[in-house]
Parts: C-alpha cells; sequence; structure tokens
C-alpha cells in the first residue's frame, strides 16, 4: 500500500483521481480502525493532514463560520465561536468518544464516513450546514440534509472528498443543544437528538431538529418542526413532534439497543434536548 | 441472523415458479450478481458484489437446491466464501409460493444466514439493514420481470 503526503488539496486530488482504489485519509480514528480490521484494502493512503487550508477556521461573509476539514473534534469542541445555535457542533463534538479520538478524529474524515449513530452528522443537520466538497472537476456545496445518503454512504463522488463545512448564521436568539444517549460514557450513541432553537416571547420562533441513530442517515421532520413552531413548546406539541420523528425512524437493532428501544428514546430525548435548549416552559 | 420477506407478483403461480426456478431469470433480479453457473443436479454457482460505502466484497456462492415442491417450495443452501477466504457465510433459505387469485402469487421467503470472518466484525444490526435493502431491490427486479 502506498502512502502519499501532499501539501496541497490539488495534489491531494490528483492523487485520488490517478487510482481510484486509493482513499484519502485525514485523522485515522476510523479509517486505521476499518484497515486493523480488514475491511477496506485501499491500493494507496492520501494523507491529507500536510495540507494548511484544511485547517482553518474563519468567519463567512454571510455571519456564520467555514471549518477546514482537518480540525479534531477535540479543537471544535473548544472553539468558542460555536455559539447561539451553533453550539450544537461544539456540544456533538465534545461527546464524541473520549479525549484520545478526539484529538486524533477529524470534522472531515466523520463528514465523508457517513455513519448515521455518530454524533456530528445529526448536529449538522439540525445547524443546516453546508459540506463543500473538492473533486476533480472544482467544488461544489451540498446541504448537509442532503449529503448523508445511506450507511456509509454520501453524497460523495469518486475521487471528491470534504474540503469544508459550512455553518449558516442561526438566528439571533438560538440555542443549540446535542442531547446523546449512550450506554456507557464514551459509546457510539444508543439515539441522539440535535436541536436548534429559538424561542420569542414564550413561543418557539424556530427549530430545527435532527435525530442520531435513528435511520440510515439523520432523520429530520419538517412537519414535527411545524408542529412545534409557534408552539409554547407544551408537553402536546413535543408529544405529536416525537411522534412524527417516531414514525420517520428506522433504527437497527444491535448491542445498543433494539430499535422499539431507540424509538422509545426519541420523544424521552426530545423533550430533554428542546428543555435544554431554553424551551423549558 | 434471520431474513424473512413476502412480496407479491401479479402473474399466475405457474409462471412465477418457473421464473424463480430459471437461474438465467433470477441471477440478473439479484442485485450485485455477475454471473450465474448451472452445474446440474439443482445446483448453481454465482458471483455477487456487494458493498457498504468503502466495505466492498464479492461472494463467490455455491447454491444447492435440496428439496421441492413444485410450483409452491423450494428450501435451498447456499454456502460461499470472499476470493480470499477471509469471511464465509452460509444461509439455509426456504421459499414458498401461494396462489392468491389466478392472476397473482404471492412470494416468501426466510433465509437464516451466517457470516464469519472479516465482514462478522462489522456488525449485525447495518448488515441486516442491508440484506433487507438488497431483497427489496431484488423483489422490485423480480417482479417487473415476471410481469412483463
Amino acid at each position: 500500500m502506498e502512502f502519499h503526503q501532499p501539501t496541497t488539496l490539488d495534489d491531494a486530488l490528483t492523487l485520488l483521481a490517478a487510482d481510484p482504489e486509493a482513499l484519502p485519509l485525514a485523522g485515522g480514528a476510523t479509517l486505521v480502525a476499518m484497515l486493523n480490521a480488514e475491511l477496506i484494502e485501499p491500493s494507496a493512503l492520501v494523507s491529507l493532514g500536510g495540507i494548511c487550508e484544511l485547517h482553518t477556521i474563519e468567519a463567512t461573509p454571510e455571519g456564520g463560520l467555514r471549518l477546514g476539514a482537518m480540525l479534531s473534534h477535540a479543537t471544535l469542541a473548544s472553539e468558542a465561536r460555536l455559539t447561539g445555535g451553533n453550539a450544537v457542533m461544539r456540544q456533538a463534538a465534545a461527546q464524541i468518544a473520549h479525549p484520545a479520538v478526539r484529538n486524533i478524529g477529524t470534522l472531515g474524515g466523520a463528514v465523508a464516513h457517513g455513519d448515521p449513530s455518530s454524533d456530528l452528522p445529526a448536529a449538522l443537520v439540525a445547524a443546516d450546514a453546508v459540506i463543500e466538497v473538492a473533486g476533480p472537476s472544482g467544488r461544489r456545496s451540498i446541504a448537509a440534509e442532503g449529503f448523508f445518503e445511506d450507511y456509509l454512504t454520501t453524497a460523495l463522488e469518486e475521487g471528491e472528498m470534504v474540503a469544508a463545512v459550512i455553518l449558516p448564521p442561526q438566528p439571533e436568539s438560538a440555542v443549540g443543544h446535542y442531547e446523546k444517549f449512550a450506554r456507557v460514557h464514551g459509546d457510539y450513541a444508543t439515539l441522539s437528538v440535535a436541536v436548534v432553537l429559538a424561542m420569542a416571547s414564550g413561543k418557539c420562533s424556530h427549530v430545527r431538529i435532527a435525530l442520531g441513530a435513528a435511520g440510515a442517515t439523520p432523520v429530520r421532520v419538517v412537519a414535527a418542526e411545524a408542529r412545534l413552531i409557534g408552539s409554547s413548546l407544551d408537553a402536546g406539541a413535543i408529544s405529536e413532534a416525537a411522534a412524527l420523528l417516531t414514525a420517520a425512524s428506522d433504527p437497527v437493532d444491535d448491542v445498543r439497543g433494539s430499535a422499539d428501544y431507540r424509538l422509545m428514546l426519541v420523544p424521552r430525548l426530545l423533550t430533554r434536548a428542546l428543555a435544554a435548549a431554553g424551551g423549558a416552559p | 441472523m434471520i431474513i424473512e420477506e413476502e412480496f407479491a407478483v401479479d402473474a399466475a403461480l405457474a409462471h412465477v415458479w418457473q421464473c424463480i426456478r430459471d437461474p438465467g431469470f433470477v441471477a440478473p433480479c439479484v442485485p450485485g450478481c455477475q454471473d450465474v453457473e448451472d452445474i446440474g443436479d439443482g445446483a448453481y454457482r454465482a458471483a455477487v458484489k456487494v458493498g457498504i460505502g468503502p466495505i466492498k466484497t464479492t461472494f463467490n456462492l455455491d447454491i444447492e437446491v435440496l428439496e421441492e415442491t413444485p410450483p409452491t417450495f423450494a428450501r435451498v443452501e447456499t454456502r460461499g466464501q470472499e476470493g480470499t477466504n477471509a469471511s464465509r457465510l452460509t444461509a439455509k433459505s426456504e421459499l414458498t409460493l401461494t396462489a392468491s387469485g389466478n392472476d397473482a402469487t404471492h412470494v416468501h421467503y426466510k433465509s437464516d444466514v451466517q457470516v464469519v470472518g472479516r465482514l462478522a466484525k462489522f456488525g449485525l444490526g447495518i448488515m441486516k439493514k442491508k440484506a433487507k435493502a438488497l431483497g427489496a431491490e431484488f423483489a422490485e427486479n423480480f417482479r417487473n420481470a415476471a410481469e412483463a
């Protein structure tokens, strides 16, 4: 297996284009574990660690943030600019596995891996993030909601990689919260709820909700959000929204919980997440 | 893991049975099936390509019809391995066809699938979902072909 260490994004893309069996290596938290388990057999690894532009955080002209793909989860977890609604990203990153994994695992790696039980995908959908993809035919932007297509399957095409994640400016009073339920600290979520919520005069004025580990991709239901907007987030409204989210979920049965158990967590975690985001009546 | 599915085909029972026992008919309906060879006495060889994201493999399968009661029942055993023998698969399946009226047939199958080796490290939860999705894709392809 060959190992390449390009220093520019263009060089990395050229190397990936030249060999369809090559894989980009970000932090390696998941990819190296999969190599060790012999689940993947790439012909070459193209390390992205030496590409400066992937390590940057910058404010966008619109008032949001552009996060380079090679930022570690630990960096995101301590990023002071992830406030308000975008705090959902900071909280999700802070709850990924353990410090050692957060130090090597990266934003771009987690996004490209597209594991629905990992923490960042749901947070990205709740934050209405945009994934900036670089490939042989240039750059394109894909809304997070459409980016995750199936288990470990994303909208990335051959030769493409994640270059950055763009978080939009959130509504002024918005609060983000990531509610994760796991068997033990540091495990993958049995179920998680990412929420960005804004309240005005006791009524919900903005809400985006995405569930993690609830299906093949993060689960978002526009009708559930519509049921909450304008309400005071009373128990009846939350219960109807939760029923819509539950109906759209199709979780796996595994050691982290049966599918039925995961579905039962939806209303409970949604209630907690909304309360934590400032929606307590 | 047990995979159990059923689907309806708008075609007579005899026709559906004929289709389902014809490897040349079934092979193109199986997602990822690359080639199938009839080696006689109800035994077949096939290569099937499957993958979840970056994890991709080709299983070389030996399929044997152990018992059949035309036109309603067949018991099939499938054994397979990856090219490198890194994972092995065994599936014991039962297929039941029931006529529902003159021009419609109900197809039911139940498979007990065991996977050992490197792919078993992947976790059964997603594997079962993937098997279900492939089953649904097969049902759709088979229905379209049999009704044509």
